[in-house]
């Protein structure tokens, strides 16, 4: 009788709670004036900036947000600026390309933040379209070689979130195989190649129509920059007073010499578009040897899972093995609207914290000094060389002949049958119009 | 009849269930389409009402851009005609300051290609395409391109016209981001994605910042359908098709596994088209919160019933619970009644039969009583009729007597107030009782009785001999009545293994060869108040009240009894009860003064030869038994010497191809004339006369008792004379005596003086307790030998008579015999009598010769 009244009073307050929820549940908000219209959020101030990318929303389904937006993220929580995102891709070949877009947006001041790649850092630092930011904190931490590679006529113009590092990717298994050490000097490699076409290995090196300057870059400024006086030759060049084709020429004899001797296949190279063309090959280890820049080597779609042992050195030179680097950057329009709040911005992304979620994210060489990579053991030759500040820049604001883009274009020319004399006056050519408008 | 109530319980609880399960299934899925239709009906009105929220939206946006686009145009109108009117219109063009929709105003005069403009370049229409003949309020508009800034533009031209002829035209140039920033910051809380697309290049010239997502296709309508996942040829093919004709068109279409409203709508003629979706749930937020609170709605209802339907479960099952009690409870009742019912009409019937049989079975000696009463008128001067007479009426007289008894006993049983009275007993004077009484019986029906004793330690033991005797009479004696002429019966009592020193373990077997008895009477056997009857048994006669009298005295006693049996081979009844063993067993004097230390027993069975060594064991005498006359006679030829002489022989009578005469003859011859033997035999053993010619010989009857042997050895030692035997008849005699009788009934004191008066003594009648004690107060001393005292009486009872005699201050009043003579005859009754005073109890009806008996004890005490 106890329990069962007991029970009773457990079923109704129950009930009591139940109803005493639902009545609660049911109540709307009462409080709140005449005014309808709930307060809006005040609009953070727009940073825009332009880019070949889209800002992933945060929210979208499938899409990894991008060590990018993460840095970005950060700093619009950590300043209260918004980010907006322009972009321009160019429909067909026939359309203006990213570069040409950047430039005409850049020299209308359209947006505050660009990321422009290493040719347009010269051309609109020579313009003096884009603003100094080494006063930024995150600027005293640069390593050199971004210093270097991104200051025009004295004026840090741009930093990038990376530093990007070619390099060759060998097959060790297959040097091992053949009682190969890995090539420190062109000689070296010729020799190296030579053993594998003697043992049927009908192209020793793979290639496509995009990263064979690389080999040129390294013996061309392999001095220059380990040990030579940089600004000074920078400036013998861009002056006239030394040559283009003097730095060069040795670097394409050496890549004429390999297409020659059948160690690079000349024909494919030209119409191979990156990592699509060599890698099959490379990966079935057909080909011991291909050039590829510094993600290629952690990325699964590249080389990121070989079946062999893979590492990754630098480039063949006097020198010894040579990474070369390239550069690309944000940079701030001199005339935008927001140039502060946009510095602002750019100081925050390129901040070590920043930088450390970055390098973390897509483990690259970082260009702040205090942020280290955890690299794979397949990258710690190719990391150690940078760490000894070995290097060459694939591109340097400083030159007023841009280098990336018009050796990549002369060396299609090698490809495709023209002589190495032919080349060298191809640089001597665009030298001399430098020196043109520079009159 | 129970299974039946229930069988209909349970199909009632079915036909209530079924229909009720399919109602309640009924009323959910009528709830569950009401539900489902309510909520289809909100989904469509809200999907409806969404199409046409997204169109007033694009309408209005639509709308917006036309009027900044027919804005422009009526500016550049204006324009145009000012530059009729200004003197040097090409200075005007080149220092004309743009802001930020216009970028660029260029002018080309009439008849020329390259004209003039405010970027300070030479100006031509080539890479202006104004092909497609749209136009905004009749300006001609050109196609979307990539201006020298690096965005999305549009140039319109307007003819300068003075006097009604083109003398130039004007054309500037004007930015898609102008228009951007007269569009909403994000419309549907900036989930909805917009683009402005040209419609001839079909590419997207205008992407509101912030507004995009990764990969979203922001390049051309290819890009979106590749980005969006836009596969079907159909819908594009529609698409197309709209876009070509400058119609809208509105489409579902999932984005990114959402449902999402996909739009193309067009703006000034479909010059341009605004394009981009809003996923559904982003229009549709006060449906879908509709919706969810419906869904909470039928959630709390679900609930709420479910909560119901277990309170009403709970309740349900409580009520089942309690009305299973009750039934159970009221069957459990109706079965005890029913029970009840039945035993009382067993019980009913069983007394009815009872009676019946005793009207009957009373009625029969009475009839025989009175009949012969009737006869001894008669032939009262016939004395042979009237001995005969006289016996038939003793007879019969007797057996009431005996049916009176038992009657009373199980009266007294029932009531429990049979009360034992242990006291030592020979188990050898038990047998001699019993088989005093059903040898004769069985002989009368030429059965043969045989009684067999073996492994029993103890002859003497404890026990209410009474009771016991009645046990073994009612079983023997039924056994003799349900056996047939020439039959046998046996009694066997076989000692078993004794569970303590202090208890004879017995088992009492009593078995026939007679008729037996049904299963079923088995079952009923011992009741009371029944009786085997059928047509070979229904000549007997008895109360019925044997067997249950026997069952429960064995029960007070602590014993069992089982019985078993089959019609036509007899039965078999096992008693088995434990007798203490009384303190002194053994006269151990009686045979050093008889001088007996050594007895050889000579039985041709083993059992019984172990029989006599085991209850010897206790005398000291030494007993040695053999079963053969060689090995008799071999031992007495060894024993010859005078210590190892044998003092006493029991010799077997049946010895098996031995005379037991010659036997003994040939055992004297060694142990010399004077040795006695005694010859073991059964009772009814014929042929033993030579044996009382045997000088210090006897005959021991079977089976074998110490006690039995000690009494024949007395006797044998004992010359007892035929006067002796006289004397002691004698001295039974009343002759000469007087007695005070108080007795109330007028018939019993008759018949009281009348026998007194036979054996020679007076007696005078008191008529209560008051008036014997008054008179034995006035009498002289020695005037009666003694007072026979009836108990239940008026005035005064037997006791309190006896109490007060006794207390009266005569010198012979504690002395004088009173004898207790009534019908209270249990053994409680005669504890009483003997508490107040009393020396003796003899019940009623009057046996004369114990009468005798007792007077004389008393009397000569």
């Amino acid at each position: 009788m106890k329990r069962g009244s007991l029970k009773k009073r457990k079923w109704a307050a129950v009930l009591v709670v139940l109803a005493a929820s639902g009545i609660v549940a049911c109540q709307g908000n009462g409080d709140g004036g005449a005014n309808l219209i709930t307060v809006e959020e005040e609009e953070a101030e727009v940073v825009s900036l332009f880019s070949p990318m889209e800002k992933t929303n945060p929210d979208a389904d499938n899409i990894a947000r991008t060590a990018f937006d993460l840095t970005v993220g950060m700093a619009e929580e950590k300043l209260n600026i918004k980010v907006g995102y322009k972009t321009y891709t160019a429909e067909n070949y026939q359309e203006k390309s990213y570069d040409d877009v950047t430039l005409d947006r850049v020299r209308n001041h359209m947006d505050d933040i660009y990321l422009l790649n290493p040719d347009t850092i010269q051309i609109l630092g020579e313009e003096g379209r884009l603003a100094d930011l080494s006063g930024l904190s995150s600027a005293q931490n640069l390593r050199e070689v971004v210093r270097t590679a991104n200051t025009v006529n004295g004026k840090l113009v741009a930093i990038p979130q990376e530093v990007v590092a070619n390099g060759l990717f060998v097959n060790k298994d297959m040097f091992d195989q053949y009682g190969l050490s890995l090539p420190e000097t062109p000689e070296d490699f010729l020799a190296c190649c030579k053993v594998f076409k003697e043992n049927g290995i009908e192209t020793p090196v793979g290639a496509n129509r995009w990263w064979l300057e690389n080999f040129v870059f390294a013996q061309a400024y392999a001095r220059m920059y380990n040990g030579g006086d940089v600004e000074a030759e920078i400036e013998a060049l861009n002056s006239g007073a030394s040559r283009y084709s003097d730095y060069m020429r040795p670097g394409f004899e050496f890549l004429k010499q390999l297409i020659d001797l059948g160690y690079i296949d000349a024909q494919k190279a030209s119409v191979s578009e990156a990592i699509d063309g060599e890698g099959p090959d490379f990966l079935a280890q057909k080909t011991p040897i291909v050039m590829a820049y510094w993600g290629a080597a952690n990325a699964e779609t590249a080389y990121g899972n070989p079946d062999f042992h893979l590492q990754v050195i630098g480039f063949p030179s006097s020198l010894g093995q040579m990474p070369v680097v390239s550069i690309t950057g944000f940079g701030v329009c001199a005339d935008a609207e927001n140039v502060e709040e946009a510095k602002k911005l750019l100081d925050e992304i390129l901040s070590d914290e920043s930088l450390t979620v970055y390098t973390e994210t897509n483990r690259v060489i970082s260009p702040s000094r205090n942020v280290a990579v955890d690299c794979i053991p397949a990258l710690k030759p190719l990391y150690d060389r940078i760490s000894e500040n070995v290097y060459v820049l694939g591109s340097n604001a400083g030159m007023k002949v841009e280098q990336w883009g018009n050796t990549c274009l002369i060396v299609r020319k090698l490809l495709n049958g023209a002589t190495v004399d032919e080349c060298m006056a191809e640089f001597d050519r665009l030298q001399d119009e430098s020196l043109e408008e520079k009159d | 009849m129970g299974m039946k109530w229930k069988w209909k319980q349970n199909k009632n609880g079915e036909d209530r269930g079924v229909p009720l399960l399919f109602s309640i299934i009924l009323v959910f899925c009528i709830l569950g389409v009401v539900v489902f239709s309510v909520s289809r009906k909100i989904t469509a009105e809200m999907s409806a009402s969404a199409i046409q929220n997204l169109s007033e939206s694009l309408d209005l946006i639509q709308c917006t851009i036309e009027a900044i686009l027919r804005k422009e145009a009526e500016f550049q109108r204006f324009i145009a005609k000012e530059l009729v009117v200004i003197k040097d219109p090409e200075n005007y063009i080149r220092t004309y300051e743009t802001d930020q929709s216009m970028v660029r105003i260029s002018l080309i005069r009439s008849g020329e290609t390259e004209g003039v403009s405010n970027t300070g370049e030479v100006f031509s229409e080539e890479g202006l395409d104004f092909s497609s003949g749209k136009t905004i309020d009749g300006l001609a508009v050109s196609q979307s391109y990539l201006n020298y800034m690096g965005t999305w533009a549009y140039t319109m031209k307007c003819p300068v016209l003075k006097d009604g002829r083109e003398i130039a035209v004007l054309y500037i140039e004007y930015v898609f981001d102008a228009i951007d920033r007269s569009l909403p910051e994000g419309f549907y809380n900036k989930r909805a994605m917009l683009y402005i697309m040209d419609a001839e290049t079909e590419r997207f010239v205008l992407k509101p910042k912030g507004m995009g997502e990764r990969s979203a296709g922001h390049v051309n309508l290819i890009d979106f359908y590749r980005a969006n996942d836009i596969v079907d040829e159909t819908l594009r093919a529609e698409v197309g098709d709209c876009v070509a004709n400058g119609k809208n068109i509105l489409f579902y279409h999932d984005i990114r596994q959402k449902k999402a409203l996909n739009y193309m709508w067009a703006v000034n003629d479909g010059a341009i088209y605004l394009i981009g979706y809003v996923p559904v749930e982003a229009i549709q937020q006060e449906g879908r919160t509709v919706n969810q609170n419906i869904f909470i709605v039928v959630a709390v209802m679900l609930i709420a019933f479910f909560l119901c339907c277990v309170l009403y479960y709970f309740n349900q099952r409580e009520q089942i619970r309690i009305r299973k009690e009750r039934e159970a409870e009221r069957e459990m009742h109706n079965r005890q009644l029913a029970e009840a019912l039945q035993a009382a009409q067993i019980a009913s019937n069983s007394k009815t039969m009872f009676l019946s049989n005793m009207s009957h079975d009373i009625r029969t000696p009475m009839n025989a009583v009175l009949g012969f009463t009737t006869l001894l008128a008669t032939d009262a001067e016939d004395p042979a009729k009237v001995r005969e007479y006289t016996k038939k009426i003793m007879a019969s007289g007797r057996h009431l007597l005996s049916l009176i008894n038992d009657i009373l006993d199980v009266s007294k049983i029932e009531s429990g107030k049979v009360v034992l009275s242990f006291e030592k007993f020979a188990l050898n004077d038990l047998i001699s009782s019993v088989d005093a009484i059903i040898r004769p019986m069985a002989k009368e029906k030429k059965q043969i009785f045989h009684v067999e004793v073996t492994g029993i330690r103890h002859e003497c033991l404890l026990g209410d001999e009474t009771r016991i005797n009645q046990i073994l009479i009612n079983l023997l004696s039924n056994a003799v009545k349900y056996t047939q002429e020439g039959g046998n019966i046996w009694l066997r009592m076989a000692g078993l293994k004794q569970r303590s020193d202090q208890y004879e373990h017995m088992l009492i077997e009593v078995e026939d060869d007679g008729y037996g008895m049904t299963p079923e009477y088995l079952e009923t056997i011992f009741d009371a108040f029944t009786r085997a009857e059928n047509s070979t048994t229904n000549k007997v006669q008895g109360t019925g009240l044997g067997m249950a009298i026997t069952k429960n005295i064995v029960e007070l006693m602590g014993g069992s009894i089982e019985v078993s049996s089959e019609v036509g081979r007899g039965s078999l009844f096992r008693v088995e009860m434990e007798f203490r063993i009384p303190e002194e067993q053994i006269n151990l004097q009686f045979w050093e003064k008889s001088g007996i230390r050594r007895i050889l027993a000579i039985d041709g069975d083993v059992r019984s030869c172990e029989g006599i060594r085991t209850l010897m064991e206790d005398t000291k005498v030494s007993v040695d038994t053999v079963v053969s006359a060689e090995e008799a006679l071999r031992l007495v030829t060894d024993g010859s010497s005078p210590e190892a002489a044998y003092d006493m022989i029991l010799l077997d009578w049946n010895l098996p191809d031995v005379d037991g005469i010659q036997m003994a003859e040939s055992i004297r011859k060694q142990t010399g004339e004077m040795t006695p033997v005694l010859f073991l035999a059964a009772f009814d053993t014929d042929g033993m006369e030579a044996v009382f010619r045997m000088k210090n010989a006897g005959i021991l009857i079977r089976p074998f008792f110490v006690s039995a042997l000690q009494e024949k050895i007395r006797e044998m030692q004992t010359v007892e004379t035929d006067e002796e035997h006289a004397g002691s008849a004698q001295g039974l005699s009343l002759e000469g005596m007087c007695f005070l009788a108080a007795e109330d009934n007028e018939i019993n004191a008759e018949i009281l003086i009348e026998i007194l008066k036979i054996e020679g003594a007076a007696c005078e009648i008191a008529e209560n307790g008051q008036l014997a004690l008054e008179r034995f107060e006035n009498a002289a001393q020695g005037e009666f030998d003694a007072i026979l005292m009836d108990v239940q009486m008026p005035v005064m009872n037997g006791y309190e008579a006896t109490r007060a005699i006794r207390a009266l201050k005569r010198s012979d009043a504690g002395e004088i015999p009173i004898i207790a003579m009534t019908a209270n005859a249990f053994a409680e009754d005669e504890k009483e009598a003997l508490a107040a005073g009393m020396n003796f109890h003899v019940a009623k009806p009057i046996d004369v010769e114990l009468l005798k008996k007792v007077i004389r004890q008393c009397v000569d005490r």
